[in-house]
């Protein structure tokens, strides 16, 4: 199912930016919030696994309901699980479309990847304490 | 011991009245700050000591193989790029943009992915503006558009706006009107007098219709322009020409949806518009504490507030071509300098695939995505915890940050100074 | 210890009474002394026009406007550009250069100390930021206090005494040089979209005139025994018949202080405006003039403008957007909560406008008419009326008849018509440009004492060397060599050291910040005054400790320290 894929901040998210390889900013980076509607219709339920797909790559993220989002749009916070599927295209601006990359969303079994495994991904080497 | 008046070093609202209570290098507790502030004060979480990748792992090294390393893969760098700077201060900011014009470097700021935008459409119409104070004392309709101010900057309704006392607004909660636009109901828009929803990447055209009304062409709006209703725009336009002060915020909801930096000039063009009929100011919800000071500092060195290219000897500029976003994109730069920033977190993929790819080396106190794609990281003291400096409040009034205690990290200037040093010594006179 | 003889200069020194002689100027450790041992270091100025370093008494080079006035033009930066190149840095800008384009484009041209002419105490920090970066000159900054709560307050309530409290408190706490007064009372009615239009107009709210205002600082300034006198913006800039505001302004103005103006009226020509509307304006240069060669207690300096592109800034914010409603290009307004305003727009000065050459005439002929150079400053109000870089042509036209009719044959016809710029003969000399650029500078700022402005033992040494030699020529027609030679120094000097030579900064620079310290009596002290900390912890946005410059910022301050008579 296709989705308009919105970011912004959100509290938790600022909290924790200077822990950005703790698990709870996991937890918020990777929270994906969708309308109920558009969940019964995905048949998922708070707290499902999805894999998010762009043209430019895929993840997975966990779905919250949000009443405050429109169908059809999914919000998720700023990060590097978001911007996992942001087009580097600034068309001629400098700035990427941070808040209109279209996915297509599936549900998933699949597991949540650290943040250190998402920048592996990327072709870095995970740091650890 | 508690030392008051303390400047938070988080968001653009750099408020500078928490008291923070300090136990010899552990902060201990935090007043008057918001839950960004608490964190950011009682936070820590700081990389030991530099580290540097070696093959698939990790070491521990000294400051000084640090330093002359990085010295080392700037100077073999044929377009190094020095990207970040908005989380450090103006000193810092300094040193490092003249390490840019000694390198030939390019030298970017965090506002290429976040109110560059807005600098251009300041560069096309200019900006009418002011101190918050103003809006605080003054204003008597706020209008919040594309920016969700109670999750990114917590108390500007506190300090500045809804909520704050002012001398012509003894009783500010009840005087003032509050106008939040955005595409979804944010937690700001709950408490707003008037929410506009509008369609993903419609800004554009509802800025077009209230200029249309303020001109005083009603006739030719349609009943519905991007999801608002005709009835709602005459209301929002009337509540807008009422007030006696008006104050528009905007957010990265203009800067990062369709139009971007021509959403920022209508919302502009609409203040002048609303300034021929009575007082309007339009100010940029600026997010890092010193991003506004990364702008000035680069501005009065270089000329220009971002996106600098020293390649040809002079400061070059063109946004789009000399930004971060489309150099990594193309694959440019071959060596890459991150200070006060992340931007393995906050650029597309394909931009962290290419800072893995080349040597990477940040200087920051916390490890964050960036630290996996670095080949070292130098860890630093936090300005406004263990150092101090310069910073810019969101409407350029500059505020000295204060150093709470002497810990045990070097400052980002001192980094800075002593790798200048070498690639100064290295490149010769 | 180090020493250099300047030898076989010829010297123009106004404040020591040199008028012209051929003489040697000894240097040790950064002061002009009687003599130096013969080891010293010798430069040959070989009969070349030597002056003390320039003083600009008013311009825009640092702070928030004039940084706001770099980052909204980037076709500005794009105008003038120059690589990194020996100990110089790059620079941007021609109208708004950045501020090591400022600083060594002033060097080159001899000038080796500015007052910055519009900084919101609130702001301080930020202009004292780019006056470390401006190395080359000693740097001073006006601070705003037209639209301030407190001092309109103190003025309601006819207390000059809390007035000049106020002031002392607000100079030392933002390292500031002098008061300044900008459209005052307007920029307050701006907070309100409004404006005052007279001398006697109420300010909204606060229940005071610009007039009263204006007594009460003149009165205040001279309490604390300020090197400067106040430094007045008058109200009704650029507005047709604006003359007349011009005058009532200086009717106010007593005499009281023997060693200088008691008020300062700057960019005159803006102010000097008859008709009523845009389409018949005209120089009122001669009623002005007279009106200043009436008061010897007044001083002032031209505001010439230039042809050509530049950009307006200003703390003058309604003014800038009645400029912006003529222009249409773009605006910019930033105003400072409880203290003042300012706007920005970038302006284009042409001779096919005939509003604009009466314009220009205006400024040359109040320096033309004002019988006592010692009145009347050289200025542009740079970058307002032109960018810095057009001193040289200014001071050739006030030099040269021939060049003024040239320029004059240029402009539009019905020019004439307005001015009486055609039927003036009076052709300055090196004497008077002396005066007008540094030695009355100097006086009028009040900073001779610390050894600006003029080359007697004791004196800073500070010198210009200009190629240009005064015996051999003859400035009414040979304007062309006199413009070059003010455009680029042999050797500029600062402190002793030479920091330019040929139109190249040769060192990195270190310059100093005047400032200036007002002792008052422990009942003036408003630290601690319940009202005024009231300010900061209800309608000021900043805390009271965190709003004064910290010393850090100033690393080589020069405190000029007075005891006020409270």
């Amino acid at each position: 199912m296709n989705f308009l894929l919105n970011t912004g901040r959100t509290i938790r998210q600022g909290s924790y930016v200077e822990r950005k390889n703790s698990d709870a900013y996991k937890g918020e980076a990777t929270s994906l919030y969708m309308h109920p509607v558009d969940m019964m219709i995905l048949e998922i339920e708070e707290g499902s696994h999805v894999r998010v797909e762009s043209n430019q790559g895929d993840v997975v993220m966990k779905v919250h309901p949000a009443l405050w989002i429109s169908q059809r749009e999914v919000f998720v916070c700023l990060g590097p699980y978001a911007n996992y599927l942001v087009a580097p295209e600034t068309h001629c601006s400098g700035m990427p479309d941070f808040k209109s990359t279209m996915v297509t969303i599936t549900p998933t079994t699949d597991l949540l990847v650290t943040v250190a495994e998402l920048m592996e991904r990327c072709g870095g080497v995970r740091y650890e304490d | 011991m508690k030392i008051e008046d303390v400047v938070c070093t988080f968001c653009g609202c750099l408020c500078d009245d928490l008291v923070v209570e300090v136990d010899g290098r552990r902060v201990v507790s935090v007043e008057n700050g918001c839950t960004l502030a608490n964190e950011k004060f009682m936070g820590d979480h700081r990389l030991q000591s530099p580290i540097r990748r070696n093959g698939k792992g990790w070491e521990h090294i000294s400051y000084d193989d640090a330093i002359r390393e990085t010295a080392e893969i700037l100077c073999d760098a044929d377009r190094p790029i020095l990207y970040g700077w908005s989380g450090t201060h103006g000193e810092a900011q300094s040193i490092g943009i003249h390490l840019a014009e000694l390198l030939g470097a390019l030298v970017d700021n965090t506002s290429t992915v976040c109110h560059g935008p807005s600098i251009l459409a300041i560069q096309e119409v200019g900006h009418p503006g002011c101190t918050l104070g103003q809006v605080k004392n003054r204003a008597d309709v706020v209008v919040y558009w594309g920016t969700n101010p109670i999750d990114a900057h917590p108390r500007h309704m506190s300090r500045y706006t809804t909520f704050a006392d002012g001398f012509f607004l003894k009783e500010a909660f009840r005087d003032r009107r509050l106008i939040v636009v955005d595409v979804r109901k944010t937690e700001s828009a709950n408490i707003a007098d008037e929410f506009i929803t509008i369609e993903p990447g419609g800004d554009y055209a509802v800025l077009s219709a209230l200029r249309a009304i303020v001109r005083g062409k009603r006739e030719i709006i349609p009943p519905s322009v991007s999801g608002v209703s005709r009835e709602q725009l005459f209301r929002v336009a009337d509540l807008l020409l009422s007030a006696k002060f008006g104050a528009i915020f905007f957010g990265l909801g203009l800067t990062m949806s369709p139009g971007k930096y021509k959403n920022v000039r209508n919302a502009i063009e609409l203040t002048e518009e609303l300034s021929r009929h009575t007082k309007y100011t339009i100010s940029p919800m600026r997010g890092h504490w010193n991003v506004y000071g990364s702008n000035e500092v680069f501005t009065w060195i270089t000329g220009y507030p971002y996106a600098v290219d020293f390649a040809r000897g002079i400061a070059f500029y063109n946004p789009g071509e000399t930004t971060s976003v489309d150099v990594l994109r193309r694959k440019e730069c071959d060596a890459c300098l991150v200070v006060g920033s992340d931007p393995g977190a906050h650029f597309p993929k394909a931009c962290a695939e290419h800072l893995a790819r080349i040597p990477t080396i940040q200087i920051d106190p916390h490890t964050n995505a960036t630290t996996h794609l670095s080949r070292i990281q130098i860890p630093v003291a936090v300005t406004g915890i263990d150092a101090e400096g310069t910073a810019y409040r969101m409407d350029g009034v500059p505020i000295r940050t204060r150093m709470l205690f002497k810990g045990e990290y070097p400052s980002d200037t001192e980094i800075l100074e002593r790798l200048y040093t070498l690639v100064k010594e290295a490149k010769g006179p | 210890m180090s020493e250099l003889l300047v030898r076989n200069a010829y010297v123009i020194d106004p404040l020591s009474g040199i008028k012209g002689d051929v003489m040697d100027i000894a240097i040790r450790d950064g002061k002009i002394v009687e003599e130096v041992g013969r080891n010293a270091e010798v430069i040959d100025a070989d009969h070349c026009l030597t002056l003390p370093g320039g003083v600009d008494s008013h311009s825009h080079v640092c702070g928030t406007k004039v940084n706001f006035g770099r980052y909204m033009s980037p076709e500005d930066m794009r105008a003038g550009r120059t690589a990194r190149k020996g100990v110089m840095h790059v620079t941007s800008g021609y109208s708004v250069p950045t501020t090591f384009g400022n600083s060594y484009r002033y060097s080159i041209m001899g000038y080796t100390t500015i007052l910055e002419g519009a900084m919101a105490p609130l702001e301080a920090r930020h202009t004292h930021e780019e006056f470390t970066a401006t190395p080359h000159q000693d740097m001073l900054a006006n601070t705003l206090f037209d639209g301030n709560w407190s001092i309109m307050e103190a003025v309601r309530e006819k207390d000059v005494k809390r007035a000049a409290a106020v002031v002392a408190w607000t100079l030392s706490a933002v390292k500031g040089f002098a008061i300044k007064l900008t459209n005052p009372g307007g920029t307050e009615a701006w907070g309100w979209g409004e404006d005052v239009h007279s001398i006697l107009d109420q300010v909204p709210h606060f229940g005071v005139t610009p007039a009263e205002i204006i007594e009460t600082m003149i009165r205040a300034n001279e309490l604390l025994n300020l090197p400067h006198s106040v430094h007045i913006h008058c109200n009704a800039l650029g507005v047709p018949g604006n003359y007349r505001t011009t005058l009532d302004t200086l009717d106010l103005v007593p005499d009281l202080n023997d060693k200088r103006q008691t008020l300062y009226l700057t960019h005159l020509q803006f102010h000097s405006y008859g008709g009523s509307t845009w389409k018949d304006i005209s120089s009122k240069s001669e009623d002005i003039a007279r009106a200043v060669n009436n008061k010897p207690q007044v001083a002032i300096d031209m505001g010439q403008i230039m042809f050509g592109r530049t950009t307006t800034m200003t703390a003058d914010g309604p003014m800038e957007f009645k400029l912006y409603m003529l222009h249409h290009n773009k605006w910019s307004n930033h105003d400072v909560e409880l203290e003042t305003g300012s706007g920005i727009i970038p302006v284009y000065y042409s001779r096919k406008s005939l509003v604009n050459c009466v314009m220009w005439a205006i400024g040359l002929e109040l320096a033309l008419l004002t019988k006592d150079p010692w009145q009347c400053m050289l200025s542009t109000d740079n970058p307002n009326g032109a960018p810095f870089v057009k001193y040289p042509e200014i001071i050739a036209l006030l030099m040269s008849r021939r060049f003024r009719e040239n320029e004059l044959a240029l402009l539009d016809p019905r020019t004439a018509h307005y001015v009486p710029l055609p039927a003036i003969d009076r052709e300055l000399d090196w004497y008077d440009i002396a005066v007008m650029t540094r030695a009355g500078q100097a006086k009028a700022l009040g900073i001779t004492g610390v050894g600006k402005g003029h080359l007697a033992p004791g004196a800073e040494a500070d010198i210009a060397i200009y190629p240009l030699k005064p015996d051999s020529l003859d400035p009414s027609t040979e304007y062309q060599q006199v413009m070059a030679g003010f455009g680029k120094t042999r050797y500029t000097i600062k402190r002793g050291r030479v920091v330019a030579r040929d139109g190249e900064v040769v060192v990195e620079g270190a310059n100093s910040t005047i400032w200036t310290k007002a002792i008052t009596p422990p009942e003036f002290d408003l630290s601690v005054d319940p009202e005024f900390v009231k300010k900061f912890e209800q309608y000021y946005t900043v805390r009271m400790s965190n709003y004064p410059v910290q010393d850090v910022y100033l690393p080589r301050g020069v405190c000029i320290a007075t005891e006020a008579s409270l």
